[in-house]
């Protein structure tokens, strides 16, 4: 990201490499005290008289400062924060629910109104997803043979991040 | 077991030979487990030409108690002795208890699983499909890449085909922290068989 300045703004910025670098300060100076307290047209006044200029040209040259302060900390904020950013962004993006965390309990039903006397374990998910900021849960339950056939779909599935097909794709499309 | 007077009265009139000749108690027997048991079966179970000469009232009577009491009896998963007792009480002879025990143990297994399928429970998982993509770009960000998982988990549900799937994405440290707990919840239940 670079910093782009409008024609004008270049203008009023340039008679600043003009003078030295005391009245440079003392612009910086006037722009902060602008940030903070606005504008004060008595220390523009001041200042044109004593640089034998226009108080415009202070007026400008101070907000001008001032426009390229804010802007170079948004940059330094960007930048500091650019992988989080990033990331965030990505999340924008059209999208499902998204994995969070995974609860589980093993349970063992006795007995129903049904049929009493029975042995029967179950698995007692909680599933927490993230969509658009919100925070989802399922509750959901399955047997104990699902859940091998679960485990083992899904740790194929980890094992194909790591054929020489997907390495290749991720090495080549940067 | 709770059964009512109809219920007893049925199996008393399922006693007579007067009323119900071996064939006769046999073939009821039978349409009574084939009603519960047997997912295609309609009123016609009771229309077999060696029924035909009893009175309906009293066949579609004695099929209801017969099915009423072997309902009950699967619940409370009952033994040969205490059939046997209950029969004898209704007045069956020998021939007709053992007759009816054996096509009860015959069945059991059946009753069971239906009896234990009947029920409200949580939306059960029955499967996981996945997908594994690579974003390339999207509108909001030029050029990321980054690999990406799309799993998805059939679901069945008691109340009603509502949600039949759940799915969601992940990156591949939440699909490893995903199965790592699946694994562990296996382990456990291993642990617990093992008990």
């Amino acid at each position: 990201m670079l910093l782009e300045l409008s024609e004008e703004h270049k203008e009023h910025l340039a008679f600043l490499p003009q003078v030295d670098s005391a009245v440079v300060a003392e612009f910086g100076r006037i722009a902060v005290e602008f940030l903070r307290r606005g504008a004060n047209p008595k220390i523009y006044e001041g200042a044109a008289r004593k640089l034998n200029v226009s108080s415009d040209t202070v007026q400008h040259g101070v907000e001008g400062l001032t426009y390229l302060l804010t802007e170079s900390s948004k940059l330094m904020l960007y930048l500091d924060n650019r992988k989080e950013i990033r990331t965030i962004l990505s999340e924008l993006a059209p999208s499902l629910p998204s994995y969070h965390n995974l609860e589980w309990r093993l349970d063992v039903q006795l007995a129903s109104r049904s049929l009493r006397q029975q042995i029967k374990p179950a698995v007692t998910i909680k599933l927490h997803l993230n969509q658009n900021g919100d925070h989802n849960t399922k509750v959901l339950q399955t047997d104990p043979a699902t859940l091998l056939h679960l485990v083992q779909q899904l740790e194929q599935a980890l094992e194909e991040m790591k054929t020489n097909h997907c390495r290749r794709v991720v090495r080549n499309i940067k | 077991m709770e059964l009512s007077e109809s219920v007893q009265k049925g199996f008393q009139m399922l006693a007579d030979p007067r009323s119900f000749d071996s064939n006769a108690f046999t073939l009821l027997l039978r349409a009574a487990f084939q009603s519960l048991l047997d997912a295609q079966a309609d009123e016609a179970v009771l229309d077999h030409p060696d029924l035909k000469h009893i009175d309906p009232v009293v066949l579609k009577h004695c099929h209801a108690a017969a099915a009423t009491y072997i309902l009950e009896a699967g619940k409370h998963r009952a033994d040969k002795s205490t059939l046997s007792t209950y029969l004898e009480d209704c007045k069956f002879d020998r021939e007709r208890i053992e007759l009816f025990c054996t096509e009860y143990q015959n069945n059991k297994n059946s009753l069971e699983i239906l009896l234990g399928s009947i029920g409200r429970s949580l939306p059960h998982i029955t499967d996981v499909s996945w997908r594994l993509e690579y974003q390339i770009k999207t509108n909001q960000l030029h050029r990321m890449y980054r690999p990406a998982y799309l799993v998805t988990l059939s679901v069945q549900n008691t109340d009603s085909p509502s949600y039949p799937e759940i799915s969601f994405s992940c990156s591949m440290e939440q699909l490893q922290d995903l199965v790592g707990k699946l694994k562990d919840a296996s382990k456990s239940l291993e642990r617990a068989t093992q008990l």
